[in-house]
């Protein structure tokens, strides 16, 4: 058989591409719920070290059903609130049954378009207190950047966050996420809704006794800038609930 | 097991191996080298896409035009990774995480082609096999010692077990840092290839 000619060419890679092509997908469908469950843990497990319950390694390694139960023990309610900052509507917190406010770029457009908000609000309880935490969800440099802000009972004080990134320069950009001591730099600072930036993340290095800033990081400026934006953003449209 | 064979597997783990001597894949072993266990994962990624593409592309090689060769082994390779990229996703979400891009850069790592255009296309399915195998495990050889030196002297850890004593830090010790960043793995593996050359006189020009 003449394997140069042009029929034979088109229809063998037609042939190689359809077949990879199913073999794809099907391996794509068998695997997706397992890695939707690894997701939702990764997500719940933010929000724990957001609020300071763990340790980001320690949530990694009690594995997908301990983060959940961990969930569901330490979440004192969760719900969706409008642009009003009125609950619209509960989410379920129980292990078997937690659901989360996904689709975050959704919601980010939903904020700047300025209509259809269902923004999130976990509440959870530590020694009696309330821990509230919201989500806010930016672009970096290469890609989106999203976190999880942990405030204490005065709505005010961050206790913690923590951020995550789809493709940002590793030791650069990348240091949201890596590097703790970026993270512990929110804690004890406050979002003043008074003022403009309501948080600031500076380049040029913050003033002293500056409370709504801390230092960006050096060699990732629009990173830095991108997360200083998105906290902003999302800040401003929880300010109605966190007034309340 | 006949000579031919034997070289066929024995050759790319040191007299050919495919970073110190061919020098290819050197950017994920720079990248990817900082613990254990990432490393071992890759290493693992690596062995599995070279063994098995060879294989496919072995079993079907005189089926293919030879216009669009270049084009149906990407395919195939490009298959093999996503596969692994999906599966490690499902049951090692933390590790796939870590190694975040250089999973899908394997489609780019030129072992992976050179085998299959060197050796896949001209030999039998089985020694194909092997021969992808064995690149792969040369491969992962020179990472799992890269990493061991970096994890040890970076973080004082092996597979997150602390491994140095804590009386030492104690007492004075410092974990080097510049051995967590990238210019050290290139020392480290200049290191192995002059160990190497040195052994080895033909490699020396």
């Amino acid at each position: 058989m003449n394997t140069n000619s042009n029929t034979y060419t088109i229809v063998y890679s037609a042939i190689i591409v359809i077949l990879v092509a199913a073999i794809l997908a099907f391996a794509s469908m068998a695997l997706k719920p397992k890695q939707d469950a690894n997701i939702k843990a990764e997500t719940i497990s933010q929000m724990l070290t957001a609020a300071q319950f763990y340790t980001k390694e320690e949530c990694d390694e009690m594995g997908n059903d301990k983060v959940l139960e961990a969930y569901s023990k330490n979440i004192k309610r969760a719900f969706v609130i409008n642009a009003q900052g009125d609950s619209t509507r509960a989410l379920g917190t129980e292990a078997k049954n937690i659901e989360l406010q996904d689709g975050l770029k959704a919601q980010d457009l939903a904020i700047k378009n300025g209509k259809n908000m269902e923004l999130p609000v976990y509440v959870f309880e530590k020694d009696g207190k309330e821990i509230t935490v919201i989500p806010c969800y930016g672009n970096g440099l290469w890609g989106p950047i999203w976190g999880y802000l942990a405030f204490n009972e005065d709505l005010k004080t961050f206790l913690g966050a923590y951020f995550d990134h789809d493709s940002e320069t590793p030791g650069l950009g990348a240091k949201i996420k890596d590097d703790p001591d970026f993270r512990a730099k929110f804690i004890g600072k406050i979002a003043d809704f008074s003022q403009v930036p309501v948080f600031d993340i500076v380049k040029t290095g913050t003033k002293k006794n500056q409370p709504n800033a801390i230092d960006g990081i050096s060699g990732a400026t629009i990173t830095t800038n991108g997360l200083r934006d998105a906290v902003n953003t999302w800040l401003i449209a929880y300010k109605p609930y966190f007034e309340k | 097991m006949n000579a031919k064979l034997k070289e066929t597997i024995l050759n790319p783990i040191f007299k050919n191996n495919p970073i110190t001597v061919l020098i290819l894949g050197i950017c994920s072993a720079l990248a990817v080298t900082v613990e254990m266990k990432g490393a071992l994962v890759m290493s693992i990624s690596v062995i599995i896409v070279t063994g098995v593409s060879s294989f496919i592309l072995s079993l079907i090689r005189n089926t293919i035009p030879n216009r669009v060769r270049i084009i149906v082994q990407l395919v195939v390779v490009a298959m093999m990774v996503i596969l692994v990229d999906q599966i490690l996703k499902a049951y090692a979400y933390g590790i796939e995480k870590q190694l975040s891009v250089y999973i899908g850069l394997i489609i780019t790592n030129c072992i992976v082609m050179g085998r299959i255009e060197a050796f896949a296309l001209g030999n039998k399915p089985i020694p194909s096999l092997l021969d992808g195998l064995a690149n792969g495990v040369g491969y992962g050889l020179i990472l799992v010692v890269v990493a061991i030196f970096r994890e040890i002297f970076g973080s004082g850890t092996l597979f997150g077990v602390q491994i140095i004593p804590q009386s030492l830090y104690e007492a004075g010790y410092v974990n080097n840092g510049l051995t967590i960043l990238p210019p050290m793995a290139m020392i480290l593996i200049g290191v192995i290839i002059w160990i190497q050359r040195g052994i080895q006189k033909d490699l020396q020009e």
